[in-house]
């Protein structure tokens, strides 16, 4: 078997006695290994040895520590739980498994039953400074629970209750652990939903929906995950337990539950949320439209936007994404640009908003393609995700998602997609997008590219992968648009993290400082190191 | 062949969209025991970032096969028969838990895991034939005289097929597609000395191995001109067609429906035995979370053999599931389902019915 090389291997984890307790992030030259834990495959490596060296006894100590925490069936330290937990939904890490290379493992995966375990496993992270990297679902597509240091994970699936159901106030409080459907399912019992509907809501969960930021498929009416929560509990890197204030809309001092959306882990682990609910919808009111512009179909929905008008989705596709997409997922043959509108709601105020938004759409020159093809886009909305139709190796792809305020939108649009069609032309590179998370100022894009046939090489896949994420970020950050918009950073997009906050940036690893000064909560992970 | 059923891991490896209906997950919590954790390990195998061993084929045999995977997946990806194949593979190499080279030879010599006897052999012509099965015949044989009681009462007398032999279903998902497949020839021999042009089933269990898996993994059939029917849907079609009279038992227990193991195999079955089981009770039954098409199995698995405590936790989820909706008892028709939700139920407080003889008790003879 390959021995892993996808880790820095200068950086070790300090056995007690070499700690100085000083420094809050060390690194360790090789000099000083003393058959010490090593990131990455540190049991395969001290298994070939034939005697008990002083890591292993330590890895054994710091073992038994853990396991005494979660109990005996709650902790792994077996090959195939580190083989599996080693990749997520991220396309480098499944690139290098498939090159039939070995990825960096975690030295523990523990699955707590409640944040008290999780206070106590923090402590015992920071005493021997060991990573501890937060997993939900597995599910993002960034790298952000990939264990790149070694270390903990801390699979959160058994946090999975729901505490409280507020039928009253249309709240709910769950732990974070739950799965997305499993939640929606129970909501559903009720006549309720939590309207965040991500393609990823099978695998992901209700931390996961949160630790990114992340936008489901009707944001565009009921907001993103972020706007969704009113209180969360959460563990800090020192193992404090802490809770928010109970609603997220005062006056009583900053807003500091936003410290911990968007963070990814990196500032502690959200271990229960409470989030706003609402009515599952009398009717939901689906219709397709095809425009001869992309910027006609932009038009149409800062229209939409900026008159109030509520639809729960507006998916607009641009034309590549009309042609290839759709043909292969709905059997649509169309040229121009598709648009998927949606009113949900009861049933007279969806159709008066619907019947707003069709003369919006008419004035601009859109052509009714009817309810049908729309009824059959919500309905295989997903099927996009769903082998064989999903993306998947051995091709090279990423979600170069952006978002920007509507006056930026469609230039954003033309410099990415040709800045990346010129720039891999050699590569024969396509560029797909839609626009579908829109504001009242502006809109995300979703733009994805895809080459089919990329280096073999693993190296040289990646650079090739990371000359296009510099492309197409690049052209996105200076025509307006964020370095994204939902997926959230991961490891991916951790080197635009200073380019992104420019001044503030300083201010933003000060603050992880002095939450974690050790740095054990997801190294590496949105720009921070380790 | 074998590398064909295997590259459906390749789809599924990185997919992650049916993970909430996977029970074995549900009640791990690991990622590795998941339809995408199984996948990725036959793959990164297949790869050379793994082997099989002790660890990682114990974790293959974790998979429940309980097909919920599949029947969530919009493109139908056929993963619990790579993992059956992935295990075949292990098994031929004799890397398979002992436990499976026993049942191997179990299965070879009594044709059942239960007990050391041969099946009785049909001994009739008939225009309908019942396959009982080995869960029946030495699980739960009151299963077998209600149906027929139920059966007779519709003017069907059918000839008993299988009477004490494993559908096959056990030996293929253990891995061993020769005995599964002998078994299965002998069952449709039966079945072709009885001359029946109708056959009936009990439970989803028996549906789905008649009717799909012998298709799919075992290369061999029921006959086209023979009518596969589940007789819960046999009987609530009677029912309705004032055929068959039920009066209501005197129960005040609150009962929950459990839908048997393999229930999300079988497209569209879940209507009829809920209308049998509300014809019979004074309340409708309650509904269990887990129910109709993402129904989590009862235990009744090759798991039961080959990781006991996996399939005791499953069977206690069941229970757990009828606790928290308030239930009382739980009814259900699968024999296999009856008889390890039986083992669990009183450490739950519940009563555990079985449908058919509920049927039966209630049964207005003409």
């Amino acid at each position: 078997m390959p021995a892993c090389k996808w880790f820095l291997p200068a950086v070790q984890y300090l056995l007690p006695q070499e700690r100085s307790g000083t420094e809050p992030f060390e690194v360790i030259s090789q000099s000083k290994h003393m058959g010490s834990l090593t990131p990455g495959n540190s049991m395969a490596d001290m298994s070939d040895t034939s005697r008990y060296s002083p890591g292993k006894l330590f890895y054994e100590m710091i073992r038994s520590e853990l396991e005494e925490v979660v109990g005996q069936d709650y902790i792994t330290t077996r090959d195939s739980d580190k083989l599996i937990y080693s990749s997520d939904w991220f396309w480098l890490p499944q690139m290098v498994q498939d090159r039939k290379q070995p990825l960096p493992t975690a030295d523990y995966i523990v699955h707590p039953g409640s944040p008290e375990e999780i206070s106590v496993l923090m402590e015992i992270a920071n005493k021997y400074r060991i990573p501890v990297i937060p997993w939900g679902g597995g599910s993002g597509t960034q790298g952000g629970a990939l264990p790149i240091y070694g270390g903990i994970i801390v699979d959160l699936k058994r946090l999975n209750r729901i505490v409280e159901i507020d039928e009253k106030s249309l709240i709910v409080t769950a732990q974070a652990g739950i799965n997305g459907t499993q939640l929606e399912w129970a909501l559903n019992e009720r006549g309720l939903t939590l309207p965040h509907y991500p393609a990823s809501a099978n695998c992901a969960t209700l931390g996961g929906y949160l630790a990114p930021r992340g936008s489901g498929t009707i944001s565009t009416k009921y907001g993103k995950s972020e706007d969704l929560v009113l209180r969360m509990q959460v563990v800090l890197p020192d193992g404090r337990i802490m809770r928010t204030p109970p609603v997220p809309s005062h006056a009583s001092g900053p807003d500091f539950m936003g410290l911990f959306l968007g963070a990814e882990g990196t500032m502690g682990i959200i271990t229960e949320a409470t989030m706003q609910v609402d009515y599952l919808p009398e009717t939901r009111l689906l219709r397709a439209l095809l425009f001869e512009s992309i910027g006609a179909g932009i038009e149409a929905g800062r229209q939409m936007m900026t008159r109030r008008l509520s639809p729960m989705v507006i998916r607009l596709y641009d034309p590549n994404s009309t042609a290839s997409r759709l043909k292969t997922i709905l059997g649509l043959e169309l040229r121009g640009a598709y648009m998927v509108v949606g009113f949900d709601g009861d049933k007279d105020i969806a159709a008066l908003q619907e019947d707003k938004a069709m003369r919006i759409c008419r004035d601009l020159g859109a052509r009714d393609l009817g309810r049908e093809p729309g009824e059959r886009w919500w309905k295989h909305r997903y099927d996009f995700y769903y082998p064989p139709k999903n993306l998947k190796m051995p091709w090279m792809y990423g979600t170069t998602e952006t978002v920007s305020t509507f006056d930026k939108l469609e230039g954003l649009w033309k410099a990415q997609k040709q800045a990346v069609e010129e720039g891999f032309s050699d590569w024969n590179i396509k560029y797909i997008a839609h626009f579908s998370h829109w504001f009242h100022w502006g809109s995300s894009m979703y733009s994805r590219f895809i080459i089919e046939e990329p280096p073999e090489d693993a190296e040289e896949a990646i650079r090739l992968h990371n000359r296009v994420w510099n492309t197409a970020v690049s052209a996105a950050l200076d025509n307006g648009g964020m370095i994204n918009e939902h997926h959230g950073v991961g490891l991916k997009l951790a080197r635009f993290m200073r380019r992104q906050y420019g001044d503030s940036w300083p201010f933003l690893v000060k603050l992880k400082q002095s939450i974690d000064p050790n740095g054990i909560m997801n190294p590496g992970k949105v720009g921070f190191g380790r | 062949m074998l590398e064909n059923v295997l590259d459906v891991t390749e789809n599924c490896r990185h997919c992650l969209m049916c993970r909430h209906v996977c029970p074995v997950g549900g009640v791990t919590h690991l990622e590795t025991l998941t339809p995408h954790g199984w996948a990725q390990l036959v793959a990164l195998e297949r790869r050379g970032l793994s082997t099989w061993n002790d660890e990682t084929v114990d974790m293959l045999y974790r998979c429940a096969d309980c097909g919920n995977c599949q029947s969530h997946c919009v493109s139908d990806q056929a993963l619990p028969e790579a993992v059956a194949a992935a295990r075949a593979a292990v098994a031929e190499q004799n890397l398979a838990p002992a436990i499976v080279y026993d049942m191997e030879e179990r299965l070879r010599r009594w044709e059942n895991p239960y007990e050391s006897r041969l099946p009785e052999r049909a001994g009739q012509a008939a225009e309908n034939a019942l396959f009982v099965g080995d869960d029946t015949r030495y699980l739960r044989p009151t299963v077998l005289e209600a149906a027929l009681k139920l059966l007779r009462a519709t003017g069907i007398e059918p000839a008993l097929i299988g009477k004490g032999r494993n559908s096959g279903f056990l030996a293929s998902s253990l891995g061993l597609p020769r005995v599964a497949g002998d078994l299965a020839r002998a069952t449709l021999a039966e079945l072709k000395a009885t001359g029946a042009r109708r056959l009936f089933v009990l439970s989803p269990a028996h549906y789905f191995a008649l009717g799909r898996m012998y298709a799919e993994r075992l290369g061999c059939a029921v006959p086209e001109h023979v009518e596969l029917v589940d007789v819960t849907a046999f009987l609530a079609g009677q029912m309705e067609a004032g055929r068959l009279r039920l009066t209501p038992a005197d129960d005040t227990r609150s009962y929950a429906y459990v839908d048997p193991t393999h229930a999300v195999r079988v497209h569209g079955r879940s209507q009829a035995p809920r209308a049998l089981v509300n014809a019979v009770l004074p309340e409708p039954a309650l509904e269990l979370f887990w129910r109709t098409d993402r129904a989590y199995p009862c235990g009744n698995l090759a798991l039961s053999f080959t990781q006991p405590e996996l399939s005791d936790a499953l069977t206690r989820a069941r229970l757990a599931d009828a606790v928290r909706c308030g239930a009382g008892g739980v009814i259900t028709e699968g024999p296999g389902s009856l008889a390890h939700l039986e083992r669990h139920a009183s450490a739950f407080g519940l009563e555990v019915r079985g449908l058919y003889e509920t049927l039966a008790d209630q049964l207005v003879m003409a």
